[in-house]
């Protein structure tokens, strides 16, 4: 009987300490406009929280580029600045453009596949403040180096980033930040849009599937990525 | 009240040495040949304007100066009289008009503080005007209506109503500061302490005039070279805080090191004005300017200046072609929201050189560093060239190709060597 009534007494100790937590959260929350992404909605319904930590994980030809990009045109979109460290000096200019985003309001640092540069970057510009979306790009890193990395490197960027606007977007081929991210987008390439035959044939768009694995209630979605060939 | 000196043939030296004795502030008219200053402080001290005059005349009999002197309630009425009348003149406040009421009127443009369009005085003088009197007889509101502002002041200045304050040449303020050092420094962190603390000294100039620096310039005379270490930090803001200016004086110097040992220094900052930005409160907040820029600069020493910046799309065909800038620190605009997403390349650079196996003239099998597989689908050939005028010209033949390992290449064939090369993945 006492055992049963302690355990209630601690239940309902925990539900009050739960519910305590979900209202600071709420605060904290309350206080910034999430960053509102319209085509990834199904995958992230109230948008990007501010000073939080994202994943876009996929393999080669998943989309995963595509879709960093794309949120980076939505932050600049709103006026901000974004920066992206790009490992494998891999990102093409054009390509960042017609995808929306803003050149002029990007800062592009290239590390020359030097990890320890890459991470020393983001160090520097999340200590800096100020961007939008700050995107380390590590696709194309090799497994042994990136396992290297501490994960004191990440717990370091959540905490540089929160209470502040930016958003740390992380784009690679496998989760690295872990339980430090807040959201994990998952892709993987499910098929090729073809127009016409060979010779002539067109490629319109890349079609995949993603889910984000830090919100088990929503179910993988099919997502779409134009080329803008008609 | 207020004094002037005038001599035709004194040194400007002498006459504001006089000047001087008397007030801080002095105004140096009609090329150095006339001071003007107030008196009015000294009516306490010495006393009547009149006893003023005498000490006035006792120190330029000191100093040798032969000149004319005239006491008025205004700068302009004071110059006018001392510049005409020779001798010790007078004018009560009030008075003004009876007393350069005989002027000829040229007199009033040969007084070179305010600047007349030359055809004023012809037109006066066909109007029968000669004289202060003549002019300041006339109505106001019909000069008003013929001449403009011009006949108006010139009016004012007829009848001794002009009201100014003294025109007060501002002192020089340097910006550079030299040092010669006992003993030569090998070190960077001791010099960096010399310029910390210059570096503060000339902010604090900076700072008291209002200014900030665009622009450093820094010379190190070495030990041992006959020629001095030069370099010139451009900052993309103007600065004015110590601080951010040696930290990146600091990473300049930890990659363009000096040769030699260093025995002395010259750093000038380049004043300009400072960067105001209106805020707004429903702006999103932007990096700070010298925080961003000092930022930068230590990723520009850790990754090279030429990987850091924003990006620009030149005006050419050619793949790949773009350049890096500083990031530009002007306001923000925002920008349409992206309509879709779209398919992004991630290339290789340089390009991966390849194998690849045709049939029926179109690629089958794939190897390259790192690839390898069968063609499932392929789209192209799309011909490309260009810049076939310069030593960057470009031929080939691209093609998109996906590959049975799950991704989707662009790949080309230059078409002079006939050599295969993977450009970049889609992703």
């Amino acid at each position: 009987m006492a055992n049963t009534l302690a355990g209630l007494a601690l239940a309902s100790h925990d539900s009050r300490w739960t519910k305590a937590s979900h209202l600071y959260l709420a605060r904290e929350e309350g206080k910034r406009a999430p960053l509102e992404l319209h085509r990834l909605k199904p995958f992230f319904p109230n948008g990007l929280q501010r000073g939080s930590l994202l994943e876009v994980n996929g393999s080669q030809s998943s989309g995963r580029t595509s879709t960093s990009l794309y949120i980076l045109a939505e932050s600049i979109s709103k006026g901000e600045t974004c920066a992206c460290i790009d490992l494998n000096n891999a990102f093409h200019p054009s390509s960042l453009a017609q995808a929306g985003v803003a050149l002029n309001q990007l800062c592009w640092v290239r590390c020359n596949g030097n990890t320890e540069h890459a991470m020393r970057a983001a160090d520097l510009l999340l200590h800096a403040g100020g961007f939008g979306v700050v995107l380390l790009d590590l696709c194309g890193a090799r497994p042994q180096t990136l396992n290297r990395i501490p994960l004191s490197y990440w717990f370091r960027f959540q905490r540089a980033i929160e209470h502040t606007p930016t958003i740390l977007l992380i784009c690679a081929e496998k989760p690295q930040a872990r339980s430090c991210a807040r959201y994990s987008l998952a892709i993987k390439n499910r098929k090729f849009h073809w127009k016409g035959e060979a010779p002539f044939a067109i490629l319109t768009a890349l079609e995949s599937t993603a889910q984000n694995n830090k919100l088990t209630s929503i179910r993988p979605e099919s997502l779409i990525i134009q080329t803008g060939e008609a | 009240m207020y004094a002037s000196l005038s001599a035709n043939h004194a040194p400007p030296a002498l006459l504001l040495e006089v000047a001087s004795r008397f007030s801080p502030e002095v105004e140096l008219a009609a090329s150095g040949q006339t001071v003007t200053f107030s008196i009015a402080p000294l009516r306490q001290l010495i006393g009547s304007p009149h006893q003023i005059a005498s000490e006035i005349c006792r120190a330029g009999h000191e100093c040798k100066l032969q000149a004319s002197l005239a006491i008025a309630g205004n700068p302009d009425s004071a110059i006018l009289l001392s510049r005409h009348f020779i001798g010790v003149t007078m004018v009560t406040p009030g008075e003004e008009r009876l007393k350069l009421a005989s002027l000829p009127l040229a007199e009033l443009f040969a007084y070179d503080t305010v600047k007349l369009a030359p055809n004023l005085l012809e037109i006066l003088l066909r109007w029968g005007i000669k004289t202060c009197e003549d002019l300041a007889a006339l109505p106001e509101k019909g000069l008003s209506e013929r001449l403009g502002a011009a006949g108006i002041y010139l009016r004012r200045l007829a009848c001794g109503t002009v009201s100014r304050p003294l025109r007060l040449k501002a002192e020089q303020t340097s910006y550079t500061i030299e040092k010669e050092l006992e003993d030569s420094l090998e070190l960077l962190e001791p010099l960096l302490f010399l310029f910390s603390r210059a570096l503060g000294e000339l902010c604090h100039r900076l700072r008291a005039q209002s200014q900030a620096a665009r622009e450093l310039d820094l010379q190190l005379k070495l030990e041992e070279k006959d020629t001095a270490y030069t370099c010139r930090l451009e900052f993309p803001v103007p600065l004015s805080d110590p601080r951010t200016i040696l930290k990146l004086l600091q990473l300049h110097l930890e990659r363009h090191p000096p040769d030699a040992p260093v025995r002395g220094f010259r750093l000038h900052l380049e004043p300009v004005e400072p960067q105001r930005v209106q805020g707004g409160i429903f702006l999103p907040p932007t990096p700070a300017p010298d925080k961003l820029h000092v930022t930068l600069a230590r990723i520009a020493g850790m990754v090279g200046a030429e990987n850091v910046g924003t990006p620009v799309l030149l005006n050419t065909h050619r793949p790949d072609a773009f350049a890096l800038t500083p990031l530009p620190s002007t306001a923000r605009a925002n920008q349409p929201a992206p309509e879709m997403l779209r398919l992004a390349m991630r290339l290789f650079r340089p390009a991966l050189q390849a194998q690849v196996q045709l049939v029926q003239l179109a690629p089958k099998n794939l190897t390259a560093a790192g690839i390898r597989g069968h063609v499932l689908r392929h789209a192209g050939p799309w011909k490309t060239s260009g810049d076939w005028w310069t030593t960057t010209s470009w031929t080939r033949e691209e093609w998109d190709i996906a590959l049975d390992d799950g991704a989707l290449y662009r790949i080309y064939q230059e078409s002079a060597t006939h050599e295969w090369f993977v450009h970049a993945v889609y992703d």
